[in-house]
């Protein structure tokens, strides 16, 4: 087990930022972990690293216990916090030198690990820049840079594309993608795609609890199973939704008149109901014209919106 | 051990590769320069009561710049660590709070030292100059050394404890300056208290009072329990910043 999380609960001054959560990750695993801002990502993270003590609960990486094996634990782990914090005034393969050693790098093999670190996050043409005068590009890949030059079990990384620009974004993931072969990785986001792209597991979080923990894929099936169809009809709102609430299998109607006497319709449909040709038969038996009818198929950020702001 | 050495060389070089040290070492030469001339031109005129060690290191406007020496030194210490945010970084990594805050504090504790080397030039120059004509007392300048290391060590540690307490450097330094300047006017209450009572409040003020031991020991006079005093002090404060370092995460 590489992650090993029990009931851990962080409570600040009147505000429980995490509540209670619980969850493992095997080695070689690469989770998203998912929430809105404010849900208690960057804490989780940071009890797991050893930063801030936990109120309550427990938990270990690589066996070792995050508060009783505090150093131990630590060498495990190669942390990105968020907003990567650097020193502005050293140059980044001094920087990642220093890193290097701090975290227990044999001396003799220093230099190569951070020559490897750089070669690996495309360093080399900054390499002797100072890092307040880098762009926020670069700032990321040295920080990227600094939790892996030590070779560690586990990434953990805090928000890695925050602030990026589309081009960089693609960069750092597929960064994170080479990575995935020799380490576990557990990295926060509230950008969906990503996590669609890099995660093979999602943990969703919100408000300090875990909203769900499972695939992509099967995140957004449990939902699609309840989906929604689009419909355009050219016929009144009043006639159509007698019809349609008469069909049983139809939990939710949405209209918007498009002009032209042309409405569309969503309908939220109950999990496992297929009324697409009921629909369309209804449409030809009440002489509706019809120009789309179309089931989605339900998006991470559907499960997301569905999950996080449910209240 | 390993670890502390590199968080040490970090902090030295954060110290001797930026223009704001090397700023206050040409500062800091050009006012002891300054006083060792004038101690000279001084007692050239007339015969003192003090050695030219004591004029040299002790003018009397040694109080208006001395205190200004250690919040400066000291304001970036944490502070700065703070507003960057690296203490996480620094922290996630597998250190001790306390090997960072000791890495710090003897960076501190040698860049002050530094400081005072190029004033042994001086002397040496003068002896030099002079061809042994002149005398300088060993025991005053070992003396002089030795006090405003010990004194050196108790203010850096409050610079420290104030710098860990902020994460504003400007801050940090007028809490650093307050804190050491509080500690000192405590001093020079009790001197003023004792003029009353001399006998009784005499244990105390051999103890406590900062500008009493400068005094004996700018002399030649080596007394353990100021030297005591302030290594304790020191520790206690150290001690105090490491609880403050705690607590802040503790809190967050």
């Amino acid at each position: 087990m590489m992650i090993d999380v029990q009931n851990l609960t962080k409570r600040f001054a009147g505000r429980t930022a995490v509540d209670g959560i619980s969850f493992q990750v095997q080695p070689g695993e690469i989770v998203g972990f998912l929430g809105p801002n404010g849900a208690g990502k960057s804490t989780t993270m940071r009890m797991l690293t050893g930063y801030l003590p936990p109120t309550s609960g427990a938990a270990c990486i690589g066996g070792h216990d995050v508060f009783h094996d505090s150093l131990k634990a630590r060498r495990e782990i190669g942390f990105m916090p968020e907003n990567v914090p650097l020193y502005e005034d050293m140059r980044v393969a001094e920087y990642l030198t220093f890193r290097a050693a701090l975290k227990g790098v044999k001396i003799r093999e220093v230099r190569s690990s951070v020559e490897r670190a750089m070669e690996y996050c495309g360093l080399g043409e900054v390499r002797k820049k100072m890092i307040g005068t880098l762009s926020k590009g670069f700032r990321q890949r040295v920080g990227l840079a600094d939790a892996l030059v030590h070779r560690p079990r586990l990434l953990i990384l805090d928000e890695p594309t925050n602030g990026l620009d589309p081009n960089q974004i693609r960069q750092v993931r597929s960064l994170i993608a080479q990575l995935a072969g020799e380490h576990t990785i557990l990295l926060s986001t509230h950008i969906l795609s990503e996590v669609e792209m890099s995660c093979r597991r999602v943990i969703i979080i919100n408000k300090g609890t875990i909203r769900a923990d499972d695939t992509p894929e099967a995140l957004a099936e449990n939902l699609q199973s309840s989906g929604t169809v689009t419909v355009e009809l050219q016929a009144g709102p009043e006639e159509v939704s007698e019809q349609i609430q008469g069909m049983g299998a139809v939990r939710r109607l949405a209209s918007s008149d498009v002009g032209e006497g042309w409405h569309r319709y969503e309908l939220r449909v109950e999990p496992g109901e297929e009324i697409r040709v009921e629909l369309a038969e209804l449409a030809a038996a009440r002489h509706w014209r019809l120009r789309e009818l179309t089931l989605h198929r339900a998006t991470l950020e559907d499960v997301f919106v569905e999950l996080t702001q449910r209240e | 051990m390993r670890t502390f050495l590199i968080l040490l060389g970090k902090e030295l070089r954060a110290f001797f590769l930026s223009p704001v040290a090397w700023v206050v070492l040409a500062l800091f030469m050009v006012i002891t320069g300054q006083s060792f001339s004038l101690s000279i031109g001084l007692l050239r005129e007339k015969p003192s009561d003090f050695s030219i060690v004591r004029w040299t290191f002790f003018p009397q406007w040694f109080w208006y710049y001395y205190f200004f020496l250690f919040p400066l030194i000291t304001m970036r210490l944490f502070a700065e660590e703070q507003r960057q945010g690296t203490l996480e970084s620094l922290l996630t990594a597998p250190v001790r709070a306390w090997q960072v805050l000791m890495a710090k504090y003897t960076s501190a504790v040698i860049f002050y030292s530094v400081l005072w080397l190029p004033a042994l030039l001086y002397f040496g120059l003068l002896h030099w100059i002079m061809r042994g004509e002149v005398e300088i007392p060993l025991g005053a300048l070992g003396g002089s050394y030795l006090i405003l290391f010990a004194t050196g060590l108790f203010h850096l540690a409050l610079g420290c404890l104030a710098s860990a307490l902020t994460r504003n450097q400007i801050i940090a330094a007028i809490l650093g300056y307050a804190l050491i300047l509080l500690h000192f006017l405590a001093g020079t209450f009790l001197m003023y208290l004792s003029q009353e009572n001399p006998d009784r409040m005499r244990p105390v003020l051999d103890q406590a009072v900062t500008m009493r031991h400068m005094d004996y020991f700018t002399l030649g006079l080596i007394d353990s329990r100021p030297l005591t005093y302030y290594v304790s002090g020191a520790i206690l404060i150290l001690v105090l910043t490491h609880q403050v370092l705690e607590y802040r995460r503790w809190k967050a």
